[in-house]
This record gives structure tokens, C-alpha cells and sequence, in this order.
């Protein structure tokens, strides 16, 4: 019987196996493409990869498929990029992450900095900084004032350790000096409930989630974590022009393959990737969700490969000063 | 000393689990009432646990009966091994030759199994897998894995 | 009036020949992929994302909406007939309904679940047009305190749910509990009983752990003794249930679908409970509680209807909020977000025909989808002629690709390996698993809500009494436990208890 049982399997082995060609650099792509975003399926870094894959699958030839592999705060999905073949069929759409899970996790089975060969950068979605809507401070110096004052009463939520709240909160508690209690939440979803319910104070978010709510009063909003105001919300004052400085940051997104990949087949991907960018479809979806591409000279890999770098430098310090790791 | 079989083992089964859980818990922080750590909950989870089944144990004792089992070794190391095959395969050997490892060692799991019947329920579940799942679905599995490419 | 010209715009938008067509093509993809175990609507959806760029927004909505509440249906089918329940919720319509099924009376388990649900979600939706934004203020009032009480009261009651022993049952809950956390803390980023797997920094999979503690215990259970019995049914007496029947589901459906409905409208697990609260509320009050769990009608009508309403009106905070309260709904979110509407509490009158035709097309979707199974029932009875050992390679090989796709990864696999002897040692000693998929589905929420309780409380423990809201369902909570543990109440326990034996 399992003689008989090895024979069929050798058998079924066998049938799988017919030839398929040999991936070559010239020729990339003449397969389907693998986009793996790191979170799962429906959240903001699924939404900008999805309709930059629509557009690049165009320019490329070939069918594009976005791949869900969630966990770990995204380091699951890209230890899965970093040990893909380097062949170009294998890519990664992961966001401001990249950078941070360089220091908040400890013991990663990569190195953010050489696992991969950057493609180059998406978007950057600001954060804002919203309270719940009969919280007291009106502006931003107010919010300051009043939390300065009232910081054992006040409280702050996040999406948990490590997420973009997370950073955000830790940003701010640094630059007023005053550390307040935190409330962690299961991602922003749960927050924003109980934000709109009255159970915690303030909170920052993508404005990709916040936008529908600060426009219908819902929220109060007190500033945009950007150098220039959004488009979609143009009567909210910048952080900067609030009277903070140095706190500007976004959720940036970026492509990579594989440390490894031919130059010709990431100059390739760079290429669909600017094309995709300068769709005005994917414009004016980025508007909608309350952002816009980069500029072309940033969609590049030498623009991405700078930016990890220097995003890693500037979180590290923030991230060591609060002591709070992931792992 | 007589007991219910079954009860007893439940009982230990879940004084052992307990127990696992409360011995990871010794390097959790246990937290403050206004920041209850990480290990606060777990423990007191495991200690109920524990306590629960001790009183599964002892209720064993006053109700002894006796239960043969029959234990289906064959089907329990087959049923167990498909899937565990299918997560080694199914990104090297793709989704075909995968899905049919899983219905061949599963197929073998019952007594009945005949090599004739074997092979047509192979074919015609992995047919229907592709078609369903990968052409039907959209799934995005490959249909053939990178340990068979460049291959013949 | 307002209410019916709203409802006359939904019916206008709705009723369009795309829009039909497409309600229909997502509440029998619905209940494809809900029949087939492993593979859920959130998978489904997530795929199908891409694809419904190419419609108009409410034409999206509308398909992807009978998706979700088409595999809602489709997964109580699987439940009934081979005891695999997809989600949480329908792991209560199993308890029953696979022992219905083993004595030949699938089909009328099978009508009875899709009767329920049909009525749940008529009513369901007429309370989403009417109620949306009142149930919507109800929904906010519940902080960390609220739903921490919930929670414990849905434990409490869960106990019910077992038909052998109570102290069992509440193990098996603890037990599920401790599964749950599982995990990274979201408090403090610490990984807790991960055994330094850097997969399990996310939680067990539930899918991976339903299968298992179902699926696998089950294949292995009738393993045992394939020689003495066949295990398919071979009988199958009616297909429809007789009137007689249909006197007895009536009043459970109706108290399953208040019960749904009211649940289905908290953010964050309301919904899970739905399922679970209804079978033991029709279970408390029923005058034979002994049939429960040996094939009581009741045990599949009351949970249904509850679920099936429950998932309609949890797309109330989702609309009126933007807020999503279950990984479907978040990509329902994500859905509106890629056509190019900002989910929020504008939705409603910015995007009134998008808003009101996604409702009435949720009742026609309803519609179709009994027009659609109570002819199937003949077909999916059929399912249980054939013999087990052609079935559970299948049902092996679909649960396999169901659950690799959630997240790409073979570790959830080899999860499911270990669910499935965990759970076939646990059946062997007796013990029951759903209480356990409860607990493992609550235990995370549980903590999650007590430590935020106390941290805005400034840890304060009285917390959960000085609330009206907490209070008032803990003293049910206290009132259950009583019930349980009433001597008399208790010796009727022991009564069923001594009889199985």
C-alpha cells in the first residue's frame, strides 16, 4: 500500500512539472507580477497599492496581483519580499514602517536597509491632529496650553505600538515635553469610535481616515502634520503654522523588490511606477483620500533608498527616548 | 482508585494547559491597577483554568466509569499530515501538485481507500480546486510553484 | 413620509437591471464561497476589490454587501450538514443543526435557517432605514466599561450553551480565552506565549482554529468506527419542515431577530454575540431545554435569524460613522474609499440613493437569496449521500486554500494541524467546542476593554458599577449565573446531563 502510495505521489509530482521559461531581464515582465502590501486587505496602504498596481499592470503588459500578507506590524509580509527570488515578480508596497520597525523591533529576520532593492516612493499621507468634538482647546496653542495643564486628566489614543498614531503621539509628548496617558486600541477604527464616542480626549490620524469626519463637525481638528496645508481639507491650519516646529510628517509609502533584483528590471518598475503616478486617475483618487503622488523625481529608487535612511535616523532617537519596543 | 476516563484526563489536560500558560507568564509584567502589564489577565485566566479542572479531577473520582476508545491512529497521522504538507508545498510545488498531496494523503486516511478510487478523486478534486479557487475565485496562487520551473 | 420617499429613491436605485444583477451574481458568490469551508467573505471581498473598479460605486456596494450576507447563508449550510462552521456565528447554528442533520432532517434545518434569516433580514432592514441614526447614538454610548460588561455577560451566558457539563464548558471558555491572547499586547508591543514565533504575533488564526477544533476533530471522530456504520446519512426524511415545525420556529426567529438586531449595532464584537445569545436565551426559555443540542429546530432558527440580523445592521455604524465593526465592514470602507466617497457620517446625505439603495437592495438580496436556497436545499441534502470518504478530502482540501489565502502564510497550516489534535483530545474527554471558539473569539476583546476601562478610570475598579449602561448588564449577567446555579435549575442540568450518558 505504501509502495502504491509513493508511486502515485511520484506520479503527481511528475505531472505538476512542464517547463516554464526562465525569467530573463531583457524580456521582464512576462509573467504575472506580485505586489505583497504587509497589512491586511481594505486598509490605506491596500488602497494606494491597488491603484497604483491598476496603472502599472497597464504600462508593464502584465496582470498584477496584490497580495495580502499581514502580521507583525508588516515585517511579516516584507521577511517574505526579502527572501523572494530577486527576479522582479516578487515586489513590496510597504509604508513609513520600512523605517520604524527598524528600531521598534529588535530582533528582525532583515535589514531594512540593504534587504531590498527601492523602487522608489508612492505617496505621502499627512497625519492630522483630532479631538473629540466638546473638548475644550479650540487651536493648537490651546491644545498645548490645556494639556500642559490638565496632563493627568487628558488622554491620548492610538492605533497600538508602533502604528502611525503611535509615532505621532510620541512626536508630540516630546516637543511639549509633557507625557500623558496613552490609550491603545486595535488600529485607528476602534479609536476614532470611541474618539467620536467621548472616551478618550485627542488622537492623530491619516487624514485618508479622518477627512469625512473633520468635514461634517463630527471631530474637531487642530493642525495637519505637513509643510503645506491638504487639499482636501484647505481651512486647516499646518502643525508649523500652529507654532510647532520639526514635526512635520506623513505615512510615506514605497516600492521595493528583492536586494538582488537586475538594475534593467528596477529601472523598469521605476519607469510604470512614474507613469502610474502622473495618471490623472490615480490623481484624483489620491485626492479623494486626502493625498497626492510624489513628484517624479521621487518616484525613483536613489529617492527611496534616501529617504529609509534618513527616516530611520530621524525615528530612532524618538522611538529609544520613549522606550517602547514592539517585541 | 476508580475514575471516570474521561473526566480525569480532561481534568490533567487542562491543568497541564494552565500550567503552560502561568509558567510563560513568569516574564510578563504584571502592571499597576491603572496600567494593568501584560501578565495580569493571562494569570488570572490560568489560574481559573487550573482550578476548574482540579474540580474536573476531583469529580472524576465520584462517577468511575470505564470508557474503551478506540483511537484512529492511521487517520490521525494522515489527517494531520495533509495540511502541514499543503503549507510546505504550496509556494514550491504550486497550487496543482499540492492540493494533490493533500487529497491523495487524505484520501488514505480512511480504510476504505482503493488505489483506483484514490486516483480518480485526486484528479477530480484537484480539477475542481484549480477551477473553483484559482480560475473561478481569482486566488492569487500560483498554479505551478518555483521548485518546478526550469524543470523539463 | 420622509422614511418613504427615502425608501422610494432606494427602490428606484436598487431596482435597476444592473443593480439586480449584481446584487444576484454577490449573493450566490456569497453563498458559494460561505458553503465552501475555509475560504470567507473578507478573503473574497478583498479579491474582488480590484474588480469592482469598474462600477459604479453603488453597484459595488450592492455586490459586495450580498457577498457578505450570502456567506453568512452559505456558511450555516456547511454547518449544518458536516459540522464546519466558517465563522463564529454559525458555529451555534452547528451545535443543532448537525444533529438535525444526522437524523435525517437536514432539509427542514436547512429551511429553517433560511426562513430566519429571511425574516431577520427584512426586519433587519427596515430597522436600519428607520433607526440608523438613533441606534447609532446607542452605539457610542458603550465605552471600554460597557463592553467589557457585555462581554462577561456574553461568557456567562455561553455556559448555557453546552449540553454536558457546566464546569467543562466554563473550562473550555477559559481555555478559549487563553488562546486568544495569544499574541502581541497591543499595550505594551510585548509578545505573550508566541514561543518566539514571530507568526503568532498577530494572534492564532480563527479560521485555523475553527477548522481544527471542528473540522479535523470531526473527520477524526467518525474515523473511529468506519467499519461499524456508515456516517453519511443515508435517510433523509422531508425536505421542507412541516407546520408543526414552523409553529415552533416562529417565535424564536422573532426574538432571534430583536436580539440580532440590537447586537449587530455595536462597533467592535457586537455582532459575535448575536448568535450566541440568542440560542441560549431560546434555550432558557424553553419548556424541553433537554433537546437543545441533540437537534431542536429552535437551536437553528433563534441563532440564524440573529446572526443574519445582526450582520445587516452592523453596517449602521459603518454608514452613519464610517466606522467599520468587523474586518468586513473595513472593507466595505475600503471599497467606498477606492470609488472615490469618504466614508462618514456624510454618507447619508451626500450619497442618499448610494445610502438608501444599498439598504433596499440588502431586502432584495434577502429575497433572492431564499428564492435561490430553499430549491437548493434538495441539492445541498444530497451533499450528505455522498460517501464520508470521498466528502472530508474535500472538505480537507477546500479548508487548506481557504485558509492559506487569509494571509499567504503555511504557518496557519501547520495551526490547524495542532487544533485539530487539541480539539479531537478535547471531544474525546467530552468537551465541547464552541464555548471555546467563543472564548477564543472574546478573549482578546475582553482584556482589551477591562485594561481600557481602568486606564481611563484612572484604575478605578467601580468603575463598571458607577455606569448605568455596565451596571445594568452586569446585574443580568449575576442574574444568569443564579439561574445556572439554582438548585433546581441545576438538578435539571444533571437530569440532562445523566440521560446522554
Amino acid at each position: 500500500m505504501i509502495k502504491r502510495l509513493l508511486g502515485l505521489l511520484a506520479g503527481v509530482v511528475l505531472v505538476g512539472t512542464f517547463a516554464s521559461p526562465i525569467a530573463q531581464a531583457q524580456d521582464y515582465p512576462n509573467d504575472t507580477i506580485n505586489i505583497v502590501v504587509p497589512f491586511s486587505a481594505g486598509g490605506p496602504t491596500d488602497t494606494v497599492t491597488r491603484l497604483v498596481a491598476e496603472s502599472m499592470s497597464k504600462t508593464l503588459g502584465q496582470q498584477i496581483i496584490v497580495e495580502n500578507v499581514g502580521g507583525a506590524g508588516g515585517t511579516l509580509g516584507a521577511a517574505r519580499v526579502a527572501k523572494a527570488e530577486p527576479d522582479g515578480y516578487t515586489l513590496l508596497l510597504y509604508h513609513i514602517g520600512m523605517a520604524t520597525t527598524a528600531t521598534l523591533y529588535r530582533k528582525l529576520p532583515y535589514d531594512p536597509k540593504t534587504a531590498f532593492a527601492p523602487v522608489g516612493l508612492v505617496t505621502e499621507v499627512p497625519m492630522v491632529m483630532i479631538a473629540r468634538k466638546d473638548f475644550p482647546p479650540n487651536n493648537l496653542q490651546e491644545l498645548v496650553t490645556y494639556v500642559k495643564e490638565n496632563k493627568d486628566t487628558v488622554t491620548y489614543a492610538n492605533a497600538g505600538v508602533g502604528a502611525a498614531s503611535h509615532l505621532c503621539g510620541m512626536l508630540f509628548m516630546q516637543a511639549i515635553e509633557t507625557p500623558l496617558t496613552t490609550v491603545p486600541y486595535k488600529g485607528t477604527g476602534p479609536a476614532l469610535t470611541d474618539l467620536l464616542g467621548g472616551q478618550v480626549d485627542f488622537m492623530c490620524d491619516q487624514t485618508t481616515n479622518t477627512t469625512g469626519q473633520i468635514k461634517a463637525g463630527e471631530v474637531k481638528a487642530y493642525g495637519v502634520f505637513a509643510d503645506q496645508r491638504v487639499e482636501a481639507l484647505p481651512d486647516l491650519p499646518t502643525i508649523k503654522e500652529g507654532g510647532l516646529e520639526g514635526l512635520s510628517f506623513g505615512i510615506w509609502h514605497g516600492l521595493y523588490a528583492p536586494a538582488g533584483t537586475p538594475d534593467e528590471v528596477v529601472n523598469k518598475l521605476s519607469e510604470a511606477l512614474k507613469v502610474a503616478l502622473a495618471d490623472p486617475n490615480v490623481i484624483k483618487r489620491f485626492a479623494e483620500l486626502g493625498t497626492e503622488p510624489v513628484p517624479a523625481d521621487q518616484a525613483t529608487p536613489e529617492a527611496l533608498k534616501a529617504k529609509v535612511a534618513s527616516e530611520i535616523d530621524r525615528w530612532k532617537p524618538v522611538i529609544e527616548t520613549a522606550g517602547e519596543y514592539a517585541d | 482508585m476508580n475514575a471516570n476516563s474521561k473526566d480525569l484526563s480532561a481534568g490533567l489536560l487542562f491543568i497541564a494547559i494552565a500550567a503552560l500558560f502561568a509558567f510563560q507568564t513568569r516574564d510578563l509584567d504584571m502592571g499597576t491597577p491603572l496600567r494593568l502589564g501584560p501578565g495580569a489577565f493571562p494569570l488570572l485566566l490560568a489560574g481559573v483554568l487550573a482550578l476548574l479542572g482540579l474540580i474536573i479531577v476531583l469529580q472524576a473520582f465520584r462517577n468511575p466509569v470505564t470508557h474503551s476508545m478506540t483511537i484512529p491512529w492511521r487517520g490521525i497521522v494522515l489527517i494531520v499530515l495533509a495540511p502541514i504538507v499543503f503549507g510546505l508545498t504550496v509556494r514550491g510545488l504550486g497550487l496543482v501538485a499540492s492540493i494533490a498531496l493533500v487529497v491523495l494523503i487524505s484520501a488514505y486516511a480512511s480504510r476504505r481507500m482503493h488505489l483506483k478510487l484514490a486516483t480518480l478523486l485526486t484528479i477530480g478534486l484537484t480539477l475542481f480546486c484549480v477551477l473553483v479557487f484559482s480560475i473561478g475565485l481569482g486566488l492569487p496562487l500560483r498554479l505551478v510553484g518555483s521548485w518546478l520551473r526550469g524543470l523539463g | 413620509m420622509e422614511l418613504l420617499l427615502n425608501l422610494g429613491l432606494g427602490f428606484e436605485t436598487a431596482l435597476t437591471p444592473v443593480n439586480i444583477v449584481y446584487c444576484f451574481i454577490g449573493v450566490l458568490l456569497g453563498t458559494l464561497i460561505g458553503v465552501l469551508p475555509g475560504i470567507g467573505p473578507t478573503a473574497t471581498i478583498a479579491m474582488l476589490l480590484p474588480i469592482t473598479l469598474a462600477l459604479s460605486p453603488v453597484t459595488s456596494l450592492i455586490m459586495l454587501a450580498g457577498i457578505y450576507y450570502g456567506a453568512q447563508y452559505g456558511g450555516s449550510t456547511t454547518a449544518i450538514l458536516v459540522n464546519l462552521p466558517g465563522e463564529s456565528s454559525s458555529a451555534v447554528t452547528a451545535i443543532d443543526g448537525y444533529q438535525m442533520a444526522r437524523q435525517g432532517q437536514a432539509g427542514p434545518a436547512l429551511a429553517a435557517a433560511a426562513l430566519g434569516s429571511f425574516f431577520a433580514g427584512t426586519v433587519a432592514t427596515l430597522i436600519l432605514a428607520v433607526l440608523a441614526p438613533p441606534l447609532t447614538g446607542l452605539a457610542l454610548k458603550f465605552g471600554p466599561a460597557e463592553y467589557f460588561s457585555l462581554m462577561f455577560l456574553g461568557l456567562i451566558t455561553s455556559v448555557a450553551l453546552a449540553h454536558g457539563s457546566v464546569v467543562k464548558a466554563l473550562a473550555m471558555v477559559v481555555l478559549g480565552l487563553l488562546l486568544g491572547l495569544v499574541g502581541t499586547d497591543i499595550y505594551t508591543g510585548t509578545p505573550r506565549f508566541t514561543f518566539d514565533f514571530i507568526e503568532l504575533a498577530d494572534g492564532i488564526n480563527f479560521v485555523a482554529v475553527a477548522v481544527g477544533v471542528f473540522g479535523i476533530a470531526e473527520i477524526l471522530r467518525n474515523l473511529e468506527n468506519e467499519h461499524d456504520r456508515d456516517v453519511t446519512v443515508k435517510h433523509v426524511s422531508n425536505l421542507m419542515p412541516t407546520r408543526h415545525d414552523l409553529r415552533k420556529i416562529a417565535g424564536p426567529v422573532m426574538r432571534g431577530t430583536v436580539l440580532g438586531s440590537l447586537l449587530g449595532v455595536l462597533p467592535g464584537g457586537g455582532h459575535i454575540l448575536a448568535s450566541f445569545a440568542a440560542y441560549t436565551m431560546e434555550k432558557r426559555i424553553s419548556k424541553t431545554p433537554e433537546r437543545f443540542g441533540k437537534g431542536a429546530i429552535e437551536g437553528v432558527a433563534a441563532p440564524e435569524s440573529a446572526n443574519n440580523a445582526g450582520a445587516q445592521t452592523s453596517f449602521i455604524p459603518m454608514l452613519t460613522l464610517g466606522i467599520p465593526s468587523n474586518p468586513v465592514m473595513a472593507l466595505m470602507i475600503g471599497a467606498m474609499i477606492i470609488q472615490g466617497i469618504t466614508p462618514g457620517p456624510n454618507v447619508v446625505t451626500d450619497e442618499a440613493a448610494l445610502f438608501w439603495g444599498l439598504i433596499v437592495s440588502m431586502w432584495i438580496g434577502n429575497l433572492l437569496l431564499v428564492v435561490l436556497n430553499l430549491p437548493l436545499i434538495g441539492l445541498w441534502v444530497r451533499l450528505l449521500k455522498v460517501p464520508y470518504f470521498i466528502l472530508f478530502p474535500a472538505i480537507l482540501a477546500f479548508s487548506a486554500i481557504g485558509i492559506y489565502s487569509i494571509n499567504s502564510n503555511a504557518f496557519d497550516l501547520f495551526a490547524v494541524a495542532v487544533f485539530g489534535v487539541l480539539g479531537y483530545a478535547l471531544v474525546k474527554c467530552e468537551c465541547e467546542p464552541a464555548p471555546l471558539l467563543l472564548g477564543f473569539v472574546l478573549g482578546p476583546m475582553l482584556e482589551e476593554h477591562l485594561r481600557r476601562a481602568m486606564i481611563i478610570s484612572r484604575g478605578d475598579p467601580t468603575v463598571f458599577f458607577t455606569r448605568p449602561l455596565s451596571l445594568a448588564l452586569l446585574i443580568i449577567a449575576a442574574a444568569v449565573l443564579i439561574l445556572v446555579l439554582m438548585p433546581n435549575v441545576a438538578k435539571k442540568r444533571e437530569q440532562v446531563f445523566v440521560e446522554e450518558d
